[in-house]
């Protein structure tokens, strides 16, 4: 769609270049009036774009059926991650088919450059990129995701299950 | 001594090596984990597979030995075919551990598999579960899964340690490492086996899960928990040092090195070390860079020393380099006119043991270097004789080079009550010493760099000298001990930093600490 129609001849000079703007303007003016739904423009923050879920967005942590993070720590986002915004600290779980897992995982998303590699470098399906894009916040440490917001905030609503899971495989026999 | 062929290079080698030897000897790439240079030949591995010209049927090659005119390759299909299907079977019950192992990055089997093998596995079995975490002493940690079964930690605790701790129990797929009832791996060296384990199966309880190799860089030096000075290589990145692991000197330590050696990283990082110069006077305690603390100290010293020339003492620990030895007994025999240098002893009782592999009770790295360096100045003063004027209160003002590693030094606090008889006490030292802050006599400290952040040479017990270069630099205010002595007898010193070159910023700090704004 184009919203301008190339100048012509008249226009280049002052008086009719002027006018035909505003013609134009006016135009548009009495089109939105009469025609709220035609206009391209949202009113946001009241009214908000909806992405579908494939949208590169915010990350998630993804959790297990108990409720627990999926993540293990492994650290290959980490590696990845072009803009090295990841930072995680391993430790040792007490259920030993566990064995390892993050007590801090945080994302300062500032930096981060949206590219999607860690979620490509993740083998257990435990970060992905939703279709959230809102990162505003008033202080610079509200834009160091931690765990709590990275995998249990509202919108989340306890928490995305991952599609990887541990006893299943265990139980198949791998 | 025999020649042999190898992919076509020609080699000669030792009368009665084997051929993986000889592989090694031209650097030639081959597979192999249960071989291990230091240890006994077990072949249970069947990966190191050789053609030898002649030969019907594929060989091992850790246990052929070479003849003259042999000529072996490893590269031909036929080889790597089987060195494929080996693989698949060592894959079997492996688990798909690798996120979670400690040893991928420095793993055999996922360096072996990505040479040979990327196949889809063809086993339609389940595979057999095995303890895991398991406990085997105080320093290590068995996963049974991981183990491929090459037995090289059970020849380790029979061979080196001579201890047998570790046995393979059970039969066919249900074999796996153990100890004996009541008998746990605890031996001073057990980390080693850590080490030769080419797989992740056996882990450093201290190391666990604290870094990705990866993220580490490596470097050589060598070790300062005693007088041995095992070769070894340190695992740093810009925060610290986190391990320590040895590097082969068939001279000092072969392929091995002591439990107690490890933790040589732990006082060479932050939050141990003393961060900037300290003065204490009249009973306050003030923060200083550690240049003007030195040239502080330095002042009361050359006064001191007008005053009254036997009014000043210095006490040497064998904890520093040669150089910075000599720099620092040299100022104070030539420059300063002080004769009175101690040689600090820590554990008199000890000093001469030896635990017949290669811990040393005498646990400073340059005790032979120290003796030189006050042989050579003719000083030959005893501790009775320091501890004598102390209590007397003959000597007013102490220097002491103080050890690095203060956990080497058990007799520390007892020493520090007889060196506060002092009226002034200059303490050059790496390690943070909360026992000084409380004094009642003056104290300057100067915080000082520790072994890998600076390059010098250390002689060990044998009388070998052995160069080491500076790493990294951990704390940028620290000083090294003769930019000490040039402070302290006055004279302006341009203080450089080697490693610093080496470490330049990386990241925009700013941005990457952005959660404190
Ligand atoms: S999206 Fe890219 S830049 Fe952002 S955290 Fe993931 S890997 Fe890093
Ligand atoms: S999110 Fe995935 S890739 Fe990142 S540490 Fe966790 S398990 Fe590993
Ligand atoms: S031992 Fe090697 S292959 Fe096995 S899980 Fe550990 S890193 Fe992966
Ligand atoms: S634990 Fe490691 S060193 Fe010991 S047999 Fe198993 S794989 Fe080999
Ligand atoms: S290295 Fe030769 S059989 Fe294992």
């Amino acid at each position: 769609m184009s919203l301008v129609t190339r100048p012509g001849e008249l226009s280049r000079w002052y008086l009719p270049g002027i006018l035909s703007g505003l013609v134009f303007t006016f135009k548009k003016m009495v089109s939105n009036i009469f025609n709220k739904k035609k206009m391209p423009t949202l009113n946001y923050p009241e009214e908000q774009y909806e992405y579908g879920p494939r949208f590169k967005g915010n990350h998630v942590l993804t959790v297990k059926k108990d409720g627990s993070l999926r993540c293990t720590a492994c650290m290959l986002c980490a590696t990845n991650c072009p803009a090295q915004c990841i930072t995680i600290t391993a430790a040792e779980h007490e259920d030993p088919t566990v064995e390892k897992y993050p007590i801090s995982y945080e994302i300062d998303v500032l930096r981060c450059v949206f590219c999607g590699f860690c979620e490509e470098a993740c083998p257990v399906d435990a970060i992905r990129m939703g279709p959230e894009w809102q990162t505003a916040a008033i202080s610079g440490s509200e834009f160091q995701y931690d765990i709590r917001q990275l995998a249990y905030r509202p919108s989340l609503q306890g928490g995305v299950e991952s599609r990887v899971d541990e006893q299943e495989r265990h139980s198949s026999g791998i | 001594m025999p020649k042999i062929t190898i992919n076509g290079q020609e080699v000669e080698v030792e009368e009665g090596s084997t051929v993986i030897e000889a592989y090694k000897k031209l650097d030639e790439n081959i597979a192999h984990y249960c071989w291990h240079p230091g240890l006994s030949i077990a072949g249970v591995c069947r990966l190191c597979m050789v053609e030898v010209e002649g030969h019907p049927r594929l060989q091992i090659a850790c246990n052929t030995t070479v003849q003259d005119g042999m000529v072996v390759n490893n590269n031909s299909e036929k080889v790597r075919d089987t060195v494929k299907w080996g693989l698949d079977f060592h894959l079997i019950n492996h688990p798909l551990d690798c996120p979670i192992c400690d040893q991928a990055g420095e793993c055999g089997l996922q360096e072996q598999y990505m040479e040979y093998g990327k196949y889809d596995p063809e086993m339609a079995e389940r595979k057999v579960k095995k303890r895991k975490v398991v406990d085997l002493g105080p320093t290590v940690v068995l996963d049974s899964e991981r183990c491929i079964l090459c037995s090289r930690c059970v020849r380790f605790t029979e061979e080196v340690t001579e201890t047998n701790e570790l046995g393979i129990f059970n039969r066919g797929d249900r074999s796996e490492i153990g100890t004996f009832k009541d008998k746990p791996l605890d031996n001073k060296y057990s980390l080693n086996t850590v080490d030769i384990c080419p797989v992740g199966a056996l882990t450093s309880k201290d190391f666990r899960f604290r870094q990705r190799v990866w993220y580490l860089k490596e470097a050589d030096t060598i070790c300062t928990g005693c007088s041995t000075g095992c070769s070894v290589k340190v695992y740093y990145n810009e925060e610290g040092a986190w391990r320590v692991k040895p590097r082969h000197n068939p001279d000092i330590n072969g392929y091995w090195m002591c439990d107690e050696g490890r933790d040589v990283y732990k006082f060479v990082n932050k939050d141990v070390r003393l961060l900037t110069g300290l003065q204490r006077k009249d009973g306050q305690n003030q923060e200083l860079p550690s240049v003007d603390a030195a040239k502080l100290a330095g002042t009361v010293v050359r006064d001191e020393l007008e005053k009254d020339k036997n009014g000043v003492a210095l006490v040497m620990t064998g904890q520093f380099t040669v150089e910075e030895t000599q720099s620092l007994v040299g100022t104070f025999a030539g420059d300063l006119g002080c004769k009175q240098v101690y040689h600090w002893i820590n554990n008199e009782d000890s000093f001469d043991s030896f635990d017949g592999l290669l811990l040393r009770g005498d646990r400073n790295p340059n005790t032979k270097g120290l003796e030189k360096v006050l042989n050579d100045q003719a000083i030959n003063n005893t501790w009775a004789d320091l501890k004598q004027k102390l209590e007397s209160g003959a000597i007013k003002t102490l220097v002491v080079a103080a050890p690095e590693n203060p956990s080497l030094f058990p007799d520390l606090d007892e020493k520090i009550a007889l060196f506060s008889k002092v009226q002034n006490l200059v303490w050059l030292s790496a390690a943070k010493n909360e026992a000084l802050d409380g004094l009642n006599t003056n104290v300057w400290q100067v915080p000082l760099k520790t072994f890998i952040e600076k390059s010098g040479t250390y002689v060990n017990f044998q009388g070998k000298e052995q160069p080491v270069k500076a790493v990294t630099t951990i704390i940028e205010d620290a000083l090294t001990l003769t930019e000490v002595a040039g402070l302290l007898k006055g004279s302006d010193v341009n203080v450089t930093d080697e490693a610093q070159k080496m470490t330049s910023l990386k990241y925009n700090y700013f941005t990457q600490k952005r959660g404190n704004l």
